[in-house]
Parts: structure tokens; sequence; C-alpha cells
């Protein structure tokens, strides 16, 4: 159950983290407007969900609008030459206002209301208690192709060089800057389409959902990193992925034997993060016992 | 019939200390005075009726520190652990909980949500509890008496709280309903707080803040405004009356937890959550600081002080007979 859960949201917040990735990894663009687009699908999901509009179109809704906002981040900073990371910030508080605008209050109540995730698992007649897991999958597969196939296009290739050389993209005759509003885009639009997944996974949306998005795609992105070492983006991708899963578990692992070794309810975050670093740090203590033997 | 039977059960046994005690879940979203005194009263109210920690009775306290996607995670965690009953404190820990209890017949008691039927989470069998929604039309016609000719109405709150949100919208209704203007002013987080409660300097004859947690925090800075300019303020919590506020009203939360201790109590007791209609806490409370009213040189008019359940003079409370 412990594997299960922390499997099925490290999937779900692993859309964001594959978001974040590429703004942050593949752009080196530091976008903090993930902290407003997060949220911004959720809102925009639970809005169409409750309208009576499809679960799967309100996904779709969600997707668009974190396109929208992370183009608008990219222009911010293209454009108008706005640093990227106030850029970003300028988005993430704006997203703050609008979103409380588009539920018209704070928190949005989806209990028992149709669900993308839910919707798709009884499609697929998965294994009993297994169904969650394998529509969150289905989502992440879905994305982690998309994002796969599109770096792997002349185009994607083009954006990769973009962060790490801008100049040479420029001698080749495409302008860099059109990329990288391209980048931010995809990369919003993959964390607002997390969010709605999300706020479909927790029977609500909430304006403060948003709260340390940004904190959790970056452990992510980089506890993958440490753990596989990546190599070529395939590897990378399955890398933000699996420190997704190892991040979420870290929670679940944290809640479950926090108390009984004597921590409190307060000391949660201490505890996830200590089990976080001592992931990270089991290949250089193993390597150091070998060392020892040896 | 099985579910009673088991409840009862459970009772039994906690009761005779046999094998297994009682384990109860309580959740919440962040570490905040009063939602902390919430979950003391919880405990406090069942300890009082036997249940002793450890003995007949094991809590789970976990706290998801701010962070949603981790109160979803506790209520699996409890789910997994088989806990034997959950009380889920705040709006998103209560969703968070129906979401993943809904299907199953584990009693949820929830507490300190204040709308749980805008929150979505009444109409389930197994879901029931207690509503902190304060009375705001109360508030503001004790505000008519104790500020004559009372024409503009000042609010600080924060639009991003589920609670403070509602409760923002019923003081809007109310002032329309009695001719009050009412102006607000928005603070997105603690640090806002200031500059909000600065808006309204000039432009209202009172200040009303209602149990909005971001205020709350930031209570000093209100106190700081409403004191430099003679500004009389109300604010829906008992508690505060020692941090400066003029006029403090409504419920401790200590007491909102031992009401939901009581609803617990019941459940444990047998009777299925469904026959338990979620209640709103009763009894506001009147609170006059008058070592703040001489500061401020206000006047309460003596009328409106029969209303009052105590006054802070000189430092001390009493309570009035």
């Amino acid at each position: 159950m412990l594997f299960l859960h922390a499997a099925e949201q490290g999937l779900i917040y692993g859309l964001m983290a594959l978001g974040v990735y590429l703004s942050f990894r593949v752009l080196a663009f530091p976008d903090l407007s993930v902290d407003g687009t997060f949220p911004l699908g959720a809102a925009v999901a639970g809005m169409l969900v409750l309208r009576g509009f499809s679960p799967y179109l309100a996904l779709l809704g969600a997707l668009g609008a974190g396109l929208v906002a992370g183009a608008f981040t990219g222009v911010l900073a293209t454009r108008l030459r706005i640093p990227g990371l106030l850029a970003g910030v300028l988005t993430m508080i704006m997203l703050y206002s609008l979103n409380l605008r588009i539920m018209g209050r704070p928190n949005l109540s989806l209990l028992g209301r149709p669900s993308a995730l839910l919707g798709l698992a009884r499609a697929l007649a998965a294994p009993r208690g297994y169904e969650i897991l394998v529509a969150a999958g289905l989502f992440a597969a879905f994305v982690f192709v998309l994002l796969l196939l599109f770096l792997h296009t002349e185009l994607g290739g083009t954006l990769r060089a973009v962060g790490q050389n801008p100049e040479m993209v420029r001698a080749l005759g495409t302008n860099p800057e059109n990329l990288v509003v391209l980048g931010v885009a995809l990369s919003n639009g993959f964390v607002a389409l997390s969010g709605a997944l999300a706020s479909q996974y927790s029977g609500f949306a909430d304006v403060g959902m948003g709260i340390g998005t940004i904190v959790a795609g970056l452990a992510s992105v980089m506890v993958g990193e440490i753990l596989l070492r990546p190599r070529g983006i395939f590897s990378h991708l399955v890398a933000v992925l699996l420190g997704s899963v190892v991040y979420r578990l870290a929670i679940s692992l944290a809640l479950r034997y926090g108390a009984a070794l004597g921590f409190t309810a307060s000391d949660l975050r201490l505890l996830t993060a200590l089990v976080v670093l001592g992931a990270l740090a089991a290949p250089a203590l193993r390597t150091a016992l070998r060392g020892g033997e040896a | 019939m099985r579910r009673v039977l088991a409840v009862s059960a459970l009772l039994v046994f906690g009761l005779l200390g046999a094998a297994r005690p009682i384990l109860i879940g309580i959740t919440q979203i962040v570490d905040h005075p009063a939602l902390n005194a919430v979950r003391d009263g919880v405990i406090e109210a069942l300890r009082r009726a036997g249940y002793v920690e450890g003995q007949n009775v094991q809590y789970l306290l976990t706290n998801a520190q701010g962070d949603f996607s981790v109160a979803i995670a506790i209520a699996q965690e409890f789910r997994a652990r088989g806990v034997d009953l959950v009380v889920s404190i705040t709006t998103p820990s209560s969703q968070a909980v129906v979401q993943v209890f809904k299907d199953t017949h584990v009693p949820v008691i929830f507490s300190a949500v204040t709308d749980p039927v805008g929150a979505g989470i009444t109409g389930y069998p197994n879901v029931t509890g207690a509503s902190d929604m304060i009375d705001v039309r109360a508030d503001v016609e004790l505000l008519l008496k104790l500020v004559p000719g009372l024409k503009r109405l000042g609010q600080v709150y924060n639009p991003g709280e589920a609670n403070s949100a509602i409760l923002t919208e019923m003081t809007k209704k109310v002032c329309a309903e009695l001719g009050i203007e009412l102006i607000v002013a928005a603070a997105n987080g603690t640090a806002e707080v200031p500059l909000a409660a600065q808006s309204l300097v000039g432009r209202v004859d009172a200040i009303y803040c209602t149990t909005d947690n971001t205020v709350a925090a930031a209570l000093d800075a209100v106190v700081a405004v409403s004191k430099a300019h003679k500004i009389p303020f109300l604010f829906a919590d008992p508690t505060s009356l020692e941090r400066g506020v003029l006029i403090c009203t409504g419920f401790d939360y200590f007491d909102h937890g031992l009401l939901t201790g009581e609803i617990v109590l019941k459940v444990l007791g047998g009777t299925p959550p469904s026959a338990i209609p979620f209640v709103r806490q009763a009894g506001t409370q009147v609170w006059l600081n008058l070592d703040v009213a001489q500061e401020m040189g206000f006047v309460f008019p003596e009328e409106a002080k029969k209303l009052a359940t105590g006054l802070l003079f000189g430092g001390q409370r009493f309570v009035k007979e």
C-alpha cells in the first residue's frame, strides 16, 4: 500500500516534474511560474467538471491554460527582457489572483465528481487495487512519450541546444527566444495537467495547493539524476519520474515510521528531507563501505 | 448493523483495556494555534470520558505542514494503518480524508470546517462533524451598538482561505441588509496584512475580522492600526483579547475541539455517523477590552457592556455574572 500510493502520486506529480525538467534542465530557464500553473490546471479542470464537461476535456482545458500561462512567462523573459526568475515570479503571483477568479472561491470540492483518473481506471479493467496506478501510469507514459518524441525532432533538438549554447542556435538561423517561449509553455502545460490530475486524485482544488510545487519538482529532478546518473534523454526522463516516486515515497515513509522513531507530526518535513538524503547518500555510503572492505 | 456491532465491540474492548486500543487518526493542514487547540480539545474530551492514550486509545497525530499533496498521503496512511476513526481538522484535510474513506465504513468526524456543504463533505453515511461557522450577523449588529454612527466597516481577509472567503461573503450580505458600506482589504499572506490594514485608515469607522488564519497570524499589525488611528476593532476570536483587540467575539477553538470530541464519543458509543447531523459551534462570547478602550479614548456605551461575557481591565479578565 505504501509503495502503491507513493507510486500513484509519484506518477501524477511526475508530470509536473517532467515540466520542471524541461524548463530548468533542458532550457536552463529557472521558471517559478509552476507554483501558479499547478493550481491553475486544478482550477480550470475543476470548473469545467463542475460545469458538466467531460473530465478528459477538463484535462485538455488545463493543459491549454498551462500552455498559455507558460508562454506568457516566456514572452516576459524574452520580449520584455525581464530576468527569467522575475518573469516566473510575476506570472506565479498573477496566477494566484487569477486562480481565485477562475474558481470564484478558494476551494472547489470535486468529491464524487467525474474524474479522468477513475474513469480511465474503470475502462481499463486493471487488476483490483491497481486501477489508479495503471491510469496514472498511462497519463505519465503519454506525456513521457510525447516529450521524448518531441525532444528527438529537429525542433526539439534545437530546443535542447538553447539551454546549452543559445549563440550557436542563433548562428544556425533560429531565434532562440521563440524556442524559450515554446519550451516554457510546454513545461507549464505539463505542470497544469499534473495539477488537474492531482485535484481529481485528491477530491478538491484549492488555491493554496501550488505552494511548494517548484521545491518538489526540483527535488524530483535532482534525486532522479543522482540515483540513475542518466546519460541520454530517455534515461533522463525515466530519472525524473523515478525521482518523483522516491520523493513521494519519502513522505509516505516519514508518515509511516516517524512516530515510532520518536518524531512528532511537526517534524514531517524534516523527516521527509532526511529520507531523501538517505536515498542520496546510499550509493556513496556503499562505495565507502566497499572501499573499506578492499 | 455489522458496523454498529464492530464499533460497540471496539468500545467494550477499549473500556476493558483489552488487546487492541482504538486507533484514531487526527489530521490537520498546518500548525496553527487555533487548529492545535481543536486537536487538544478532541483529545481532552475523550480523556474526560475515560479514553487514556496508550491504554485504550491510540492517536496518530499528523500535520500536512501546509503541503496539500501531503494531506492526501496522510489520509491514505490512515487507511493503510486501519484506523478505527478519523478526525479531520480544516476543509482541505477533511476533503482529502473523505476522498480516501468515502467508500468505507470508517467514521470520519470533521472539525473546523466553516461550510461543510460547500466543501462537499456532507451526504456520506460515515461522515459527520462540527462546523466552526461564526455568527457574522451578531458581530455586525454588536458593532452597530458599540460604535454609534457606524456607516463604513473595514475587513482585512485572505481571499485564498476557504473558510475566510465564505465569512467575508456573509459579511457583505449582512452589511448590505443593515445599510453599512463594507470595505474589504485583501491580504494574500501574513506579510501583506500590515499594508491591507493601513489601507483602511481614514476610510472606515470600525474594522471587523472573522476567523481568518492569515489575520490571526499577523494580528498585531491590525491591532497597531486600530490603536494608532483610534479605529474600533472587532476580532472573532476570544483568545486574542490580551493581544490588544478592542472587542473579541466568537468561541474558543479548544471548546470546538471538545464539541468535536463529543461527536467522536457518540460514534464510539455506537451511534452511526449517519444518525448524527453535523453541528454548528454555539455559545458566542463577547469580550470588551477596557484597557485598550482607555488607551484609544474609546467609551463603550453603558448599555452595550450588559451584552458582554466579560471585560479585560488592568490586564485581567473579569467574567460578568
